[in-house]
């Protein structure tokens, strides 16, 4: 019950937040230089057909008016309409916001699977070939650029060996699976579409660990610095004495009670991630919210600006919570208050 | 002979040079027979206790034999070490908090002891971690079992400690300090409890403290350790009656005694020399009130003083004249080292 008191308390708080982002996130936009009409209108139309636009698209009304009807559009749900997609904000969401989250989670899963344990080995192998060779790892994963990575990754498994796809979400001439949830790997596994599915994984293995290439050193070298605090601990001494081997010892106990700081981190990175990779998008051609975002920006689509940046601040509170909720999980000691 | 330590020595590396901490350390523990080891800190009292559970850091030279029923403890592979560990010898800590993880409920700390030394299953293992709580005095022992660390006394978690420790009737226990960070009330019902349990699994005892209280208490024999080696050796009554070594009555003068009138309780002056900087002599000389000339210079012989009493002093050199063998015998060893 104290659980979901919190919860519930956590996403009331949410609210605040959000308003405070849309008044700055609006008036920032609507401040900057540039002419929305004029960008919608198109490079050769004439100064009557703009002033015609800017009318219908409430540009001459003043700010706070126009924040207005935006606000009131909002609260009923309605995100408002993109003049160069030509469609409602929300479907283009809709449309881009999926691939993104399922490269996502898939970067998120490779950096678990690899990051955690890496980090685990060196921490234990302090200073031996082991903690050495993690160590090198990770400082390339942090300090190649992404798209540099992405680019090499592309020339050699693309063009040289030509073993795995090089853009987009599947291979041409296959259709996308019946929309569930948007991610093409889920859909075309609850539809039992195998053959989608195989296209779908295997054109998110590259894109996948060009975005993990970097979350994955990071995520190592907190592991291993906040494992090295752990194993110094008393009751790691105790699980010795037990008798414990090693794996036990180091994941049964030492790993869960170095978890805080990792899971801040993972959380962090996860969040960011949701935001778009616009490096990686781009260099894979990937239909994600990274490159819509970097779009809208360029064209000056407001709504679809103020959109993105909504659903990236509601992402970053919802992982937030989420982490939250994991760490009091994590530790008996914490409460929920 | 449950367990026989001879002429053990163990050094550490620090500053990438190793010091020998333990030097020629030797004693031996009965089956049903508490030993307590007694010193100021820093004297070796705990690492001793360290290198018989084979817990010492990794890269420590330990030399010297420490036999566990005639098998050899320093030889054992690594995993030989886990199947002995917390099954044939259990240790207990000093500070109960830190040496049970916090993460973990109470039942399955002591759970996994069994879990490693054991074929139970579940419901037998329950039934016998219930079956341990009561054994250690915990009243609501059904209840108990859910419960985490941070949610009981300091009494309660040492008696946790202890129940991890006897869940497979080790034939060996080291406790170390294991009433230091308790209250004085809590301190005499533990050491009774030990007492108890020792009676019952007729097994021997390693008691390290810097209480000469705790030893009187619980004590049949008793070592005093100075600056990594052993100064004097024998029974409890032996040692309170007929101290032999300038230290052990220094020792034995800092209790504040009822009934005595003193103006000035007695205290050892000067400070134990740190490990690099060993005098070539007798270590305890800078703060020794009957210091000779000798004894700056050469090592004193271990010599046998009265019935099981020996020390090692060069005050009672006649004694050694009369009875050279066992001297001779333990420089030899040491030397082959």
């Amino acid at each position: 019950m104290d659980a979901l008191r919190y919860i519930i308390k956590r996403l009331l708080l949410m609210f605040p937040i959000l308003f405070g982002i849309t008044v700055l996130t609006f008036f920032i936009s609507n401040t900057i230089p540039g002419d929305p009409a004029r960008l919608a209108a198109g490079p050769h139309a004439d100064a009557k057909v703009i002033e015609e636009l800017r009318e219908t698209m409430g540009l001459n009304k003043p700010l706070y008016v126009q924040y207005g009807t935006y606000m009131n559009n909002l609260v009923h749900g309605d995100f408002g309409f993109s003049n160069f997609s030509h469609q409602p904000v929300i479907e283009d969401i809709k449309a881009y916001f999926p691939a993104t989250l399922e490269l996502t989670l898939f970067s998120m899963f490779i950096t678990i699977l690899i990051g955690i344990p890496f980090g685990v080995i060196s921490a234990n192998k302090k200073d031996k070939i082991a903690d050495q060779f993690t160590r090198v790892m990770s400082l390339m994963g942090v300090a190649m650029p992404a798209f540099w990575l992405g680019i090499l990754l592309l020339l050699f498994f693309y063009l040289q060996l030509g073993i795995l796809p090089g853009s987009g979400r599947l291979d041409t001439g296959l259709s996308p699976p019946v929309t569930i949830t948007g991610m093409y790997t889920l859909d075309a596994l609850l539809s039992g579409n195998w053959t989608v599915f195989q296209s779908a994984i295997i054109h998110l293995i590259l894109p996948a660990i060009t975005q993990a290439a970097v979350t994955i050193g990071m995520i190592t070298r907190m592991t291993r610095s906040s494992m090295l605090e752990v194993l110094k601990s008393d009751y790691v001494r105790t699980a010795y004495a037990k008798g414990g081997t090693d794996t036990r010892v180091l994941y049964g106990h030492a790993l869960r009670n170095g978890m805080m700081p990792i899971l801040t981190l993972l959380g962090m990175t996860f969040g960011h991630s949701l935001g778009g990779s616009v490096l990686v998008e781009s260099v894979f051609s990937w239909p994600g919210l990274g490159k819509y975002a970097v779009n809208a920006i360029t064209y000056l689509d407001f709504p679809a600006v103020m959109a993105v940046t909504m659903l990236i601040a509601i992402l970053f509170i919802t992982v937030n919570l989420i982490i939250d909720i994991l760490y009091q999980v994590i530790d008996p000691r914490l409460n929920y208050d | 002979m449950l367990l026989q330590v001879k002429n053990v020595a163990l050094s550490l590396k620090r500053e990438g040079k190793y010091t020998k901490i333990l030097d020629d350390v030797s004693f031996q523990v009965e089956k049903g027979e508490t030993v307590g080891i007694v010193g100021e800190s820093g004297c070796g009292k705990s690492l001793t206790a360290l290198s018989i559970m084979r817990l010492l850091p990794e890269k420590a030279k330990l030399e010297g034999s420490i036999l566990l029923d005639d098998e050899n403890v320093t030889e054992f592979s690594k995993r030989r070490l886990e199947k002995v560990r917390g099954n044939q010898m259990s240790m207990i800590f000093q500070d109960p908090l830190t040496s049970l993880n916090p993460l973990h409920t109470v039942g399955r700390q002591i759970e996994e002891a069994l879990i490693l030394h054991t074929d139970s299953n579940k419901a037998e293992r329950k039934r016998r971690v219930i079956q341990l709580l009561k054994e250690v005095g915990l009243p609501r022992a059904e209840d108990l079992v859910n419960e985490y660390p941070h949610q009981l006394s300091g009494g309660m978690r040492q008696r946790i400690m202890i129940a991890i420790a006897m869940a497979c009737h080790p034939k060996l226990l080291i406790c170390d300090e294991p009433t230091t960070a308790l209250d004085v009330t809590v301190q005499a019902q533990i050491l009774d409890l030990m007492n108890h349990l020792k009676q019952i699994n007729d097994m021997g005892i390693i008691m390290i403290t810097h209480d000469l209280g705790v030893v009187a208490e619980v004590c049949d024999k008793v070592i005093v350790m100075y600056a990594g080696k052993v100064v004097e050796q024998a029974n409890v009554k032996e040692l309170f009656l007929n101290p032999k070594h300038p230290y052990t009555k220094g020792l034995l003068e800092s209790i504040p005694k009822l009934g005595k009138r003193k103006e000035k309780l007695g205290s050892i002056s000067g400070m134990v020399p740190s490990p690099d900087q060993m005098p070539s002599g007798c270590r305890f000389y800078d703060r020794c009130s009957k210091k000779m000339d000798i004894c700056k210079q050469e090592i004193p012989p271990v010599q046998e003083v009265g019935e099981d009493h020996i020390t090692a002093c060069w005050l009672f050199k006649k004694e050694v004249e009369e009875d050279d063998t066992s001297r001779s015998k333990g420089f030899e060893t040491t030397l082959h080292h």
